[in-house]
């Protein structure tokens, strides 16, 4: 049985910065037709603010104002009504733009171009001197793939290509503030997990990262506060654990069991919960890291692929100093740790990593200040039937009654 | 300036990968090549040349006129409505920067195959004129493959003005009739006095036409020995059948003992004339007088602009060809800047029409010449005697005579008529071409394409992939 990462990627960092790299005040875009009338309110009275070292994510469905949002945080459209600043400037200050990177929700590339010749393009906007254009150029292919086909036009190049190569020149310039409109769109999950990533990279660095998704997933996983649009408003606004958080269940974890040890947990938990708020079953990986799984057995047996590369590093300049391990080996060692620790026959907590169990915080959720501690509960007459629950501990436990 | 250059390089790449210039340049040399090989001429060497001249200009001018208004309308236009243009801007480049780096990117392209088609030109003229006989060849040299400077009549119009004034005040102290307007009257004796200086009475009535003075000026130290040439061109106000009329020329200055004559010439009317004189026909002062002998019974009309010109060579070809090629690049850095202000706040198939209605509008300035005359869009009904009115005259004459302004600000540079009439292309002519078309007119129309494009939000087209 594997165990899978509970906590988020973004729940390890802390972005403490005070500057605010956007603040928006009563933002509003009213859509008006030749004539002047108003044809639809995309955004309508929005206000808030990104700090420096923030991952922050714009969630919302369909048509909800995020897009629009963002493009006029970028220059592209104008507010009807509301004050945007970006670094201190307005979105159309130009010296500004040097320090963001835009990946729209499409990729708008130049179709005649290659992909070397894209980021040679846009290095030039940037003032880039040629070496070091050349250099990054070089870095970003390789950091999202595309290396093997820097000769080919980007109009042959599949929709994920695009993507990749959209991505590597909204990072072309090393921005302090990366935009990602919808980022995994068109990626496979290979690319998802790398687009995370990378997203998470830049965070540790203390770059600010707006994504604008519809894509819960790639949210929860990178996203340390997100607002969720919906008519053009904002409906919530938050940080994931202060938006996500169901602080009436608790959840634990464990290795597999043996049956007199569960038997005597689901015991003591009966007393204290009813039983149809019980629930036991086996923790599953994500679909994500299964797939991941497969096509590194995969990449280990030298299967080729003409698409897409992947496992590459993130380029070094965007890197920085001291690279962190990417999420895959933190995951290992955290296993390796939690099942050392399981081994031991002595059940005694081992707090020194947080994923471990954290008595404080065990008494915070199992407690609250308001309520007394409980009683403990006389075992009521078995009215409700165990049987089924028996029967299904048992078929987890692998053993016949 | 690297961000400029970045997007004249993008321009100049999506011009050859999407196979544009090697298209329009086989469009060019074909027509260069091409052309000269259907048209019929006048079986002189210089006529053959003074055809080549034109037509493949003419053509050039045509197609890369087009082709640069459609260029212009679409490297803009397409970048917007297929949202490319939102991962350019979003760059610390500004928009008018944008807008410059496509400008420079399609002049130089024009640059690039108008070089490619006048070195064509050149060079089939001079492989032509290779092949010619040496007297043939020398003609050659002398007519068309020169850069000839003209002198005309000076003061003329002022000795006009001075008779005319004249005379009128004689007339008033006669006393003019009731109900006659003195402007009118004026203009009317104004004409009268023109008339006089323009016309050759016949021959057989004694009369002979004033001489034309001709004042070469400095020119003469240069022109010692060398051929000079005439260039005429009359009317006639009576109906000839054989539609030619004999003329006979002496030429000579105030110390001549004996002017030089011509041979009898026999010229059509309405069409230009050249033929050489003989070297060092003018004084130490640089002056030349020519006597017109009318051999008809009808009289002749000179006109005052261009019934008379002097015509000596003062460079060579080559240079000359090249400042007229630059005058001609001059429309092409114009008509990229309509198109791209078109494009800055329109849609690509709008903007092309629009371009394009604009090019045809000032192709028409004769018919916009003609109302601003008359006075009226109605035009002059010749049976009535009169013109017609319409309201919308109030409008449409002042705004007719104002887009005749700015047309004439183009149309006054003419280099092809002068490449193959063998006139100079002065350089204060080229620049002056520079200043209007390209810095003045071009310029105004910039401001407004690049503050449009400014200001317009470039996140509403909708992308077309």
């Amino acid at each position: 049985m594997t165990t899978t990462e509970t906590t988020p990627h973004s729940a390890l960092r802390t972005p403490n910065s005070e500057e605010v790299v956007i603040a928006v005040r009563g933002l509003t875009k009213v859509f008006k037709d030749f004539w002047g009338r108003s044809k639809a309110r995309a955004v309508d009275n929005v206000d808030f603010e990104v700090r420096r070292g923030e991952v922050f994510g714009l969630l919302g469905p369909n048509g909800s104002g995020k897009s629009t949002t963002v493009k006029m945080l970028l220059g592209l459209l104008y507010p009807t009504k509301g004050h945007i600043e970006v670094f201190g400037h307005s979105p159309r200050h130009v010296a500004t733009k040097s320090r963001i990177g835009y990946l729209p929700e499409e990729s708008y590339l130049y179709r005649y171009l290659n992909s070397h010749e894209t980021l040679d393009f846009f290095g030039n906007l940037f003032r880039l001197p040629g070496g070091e254009r050349e250099k990054r150029s070089e870095q970003l292919l390789e950091m999202v793939g595309l290396s093997q086909t820097r000769t080919r036009a980007v109009g042959e190049f599949s929709k994920g290509m695009q993507r990749r190569i959209g991505l590597a020149q909204a990072l072309i310039n090393d921005p302090d503030l990366v935009i990602l409109d919808e980022p995994t769109a068109g990626l496979d999950p290979i690319g998802c997990r790398e687009v995370k990533d990378l997203i998470l990279a830049l965070a540790r660095r203390g770059k600010t990262v707006i994504l604008s998704s519809h894509l819960l997933s790639d949210v929860e996983d990178v996203c340390d506060r997100v607002v969720i649009y919906y008519g053009g408003k904002i409906q919530a606004m938050g940080t994931l654990k202060e938006l996500l958080a169901t602080p009436d269940a608790v959840r634990i974890t464990t290795p597999v069991l043996p049956r007199e040890t569960m038997e005597r947990v689901l015991e003591l938990i009966r007393k204290d919960a009813a039983v149809d708020k019980i629930r036991i079953d086996n923790p599953t990986q994500n679909l994500e890291s299964y797939f991941l799984d497969v096509v590194q057995k995969a990449r280990q047996a030298a299967e080729e692929t003409s698409g897409a590369t992947s496992g590459h590093k993130v380029a070094a300049y965007l890197r920085g100093d001291g690279e962190a391990k990417p999420a895959p080996d933190k995951i290992l060692e955290r296993l390796t740790t939690a099942q050392t620790t399981a081994s031991v026959p002595a059940p005694a907590p081992t707090p020194a990593v947080s994923e471990t169990v954290d008595s404080k915080k065990l008494e915070t959720l199992t407690r609250t200040p308001e309520q007394p501690v409980p009683a403990p509960v006389e075992p009521k007459p078995a009215k409700v039937d165990l049987d089924k629950a028996n029967e299904k501990l048992s078929s987890l436990l692998g053993k016949t009654k | 300036m690297q961000k400029i250059y970045a997007i004249v390089i993008l321009t100049w790449k999506a011009a050859f990968r999407y196979r544009l210039f090697w298209v329009l340049a086989s469009l060019l040399l074909v027509a260069v090549v091409g052309l000269p090989l259907l048209l019929k001429d006048d079986g002189t060497v210089e006529g053959v040349a003074q055809i080549l001249l034109t037509y493949t200009l003419g053509a050039v001018t045509g197609i890369l006129g087009l082709c640069t208004l459609w260029l212009a309308c679409g490297t803009l236009a397409r970048d917007v409505e297929d949202c490319q243009i939102q991962m350019v801007v979003v760059k610390p480049i500004a928009r008018w920067q944008i807008w410059l780096g496509k400008w420079l990117g399609l002049v130089t392209l024009n640059a690039a195959l108008l070089g490619l088609s006048g070195l064509s030109i050149y060079g089939l003229i001079e492989l032509r004129a290779n092949r010619l006989p040496p007297d043939q060849r020398a003609r050659l040299k002398y007519e068309v493959l020169v850069a000839r400077a003209s002198v005309k009549e000076e003061g003329v119009e002022q000795l006009i003005d001075e008779t005319t004034d004249k005379a009128f005040q004689q007339r008033m102290e006669k006393g003019l009739p009731k109900g006659v307007d003195p402007r009118a009257a004026k203009a009317q004796l104004r004409e009268q006095v023109k008339a006089e200086y323009q016309i050759a009475p016949p021959g057989k009535t004694g009369a002979i036409h004033r001489p034309w003075i001709i004042h070469l000026g400095r020119a003469k130290d240069s022109l010692k020995g060398e051929p000079l040439f005439l260039r005429i061109k009359f009317n006639s106000g009576d109906y000839n059948s054989s539609g030619t009329y004999y003329v006979q020329w002496m030429i000579g200055s105030s110390s001549s003992v004996r002017p030089w004559r011509s041979e009898v010439m026999s010229l059509a009317a309405e069409t230009f004339h050249e033929f050489p004189i003989p070297p060092d026909l003018f004084d130490e002062k640089g002056d030349l007088m020519i006597f017109l002998l009318n051999l008809n019974d009808t009289t002749l009309l000179f006109p005052l602009d261009e019934g008379m010109e002097v015509l000596y060579r003062e460079g060579g070809f080559g240079l000359n060809f090249a400042r007229g090629l630059g005058i001609i690049l001059c429309w092409m850095a114009l008509l990229t800047t309509l198109g791209l202000a078109a494009a800055s706040f329109m849609s690509f198939p709008v903007a092309a029409f629009c371009s394009l209605a604009i090019l045809a509008i000032g192709l028409c300035s004769g018919t916009l010449s003609n109302v601003v005359q008359e006075g009226t869009v109605m035009g002059y009904n010749e049976e009535s005697g009169k013109s017609g009115h319409s309201p919308v005259d109030l409008v449409l004459v002042p705004t007719f005579r104002g887009l005749l302004e700015v047309i004439q600000l183009v149309q006054q540079f003419s280099p092809i008529d002068a490449l193959s009439t063998g006139r100079m292309i002065t350089w204060g002519q080229f620049s002056l071409a520079i200043g209007q078309i390209v810095l003045l007119l071009g310029g105004a129309i910039g401001v407004f394409g690049i503050f449009v494009f400014s200001r317009r939000e470039l996140a509403t087209a909708q992308g077309t992939n």
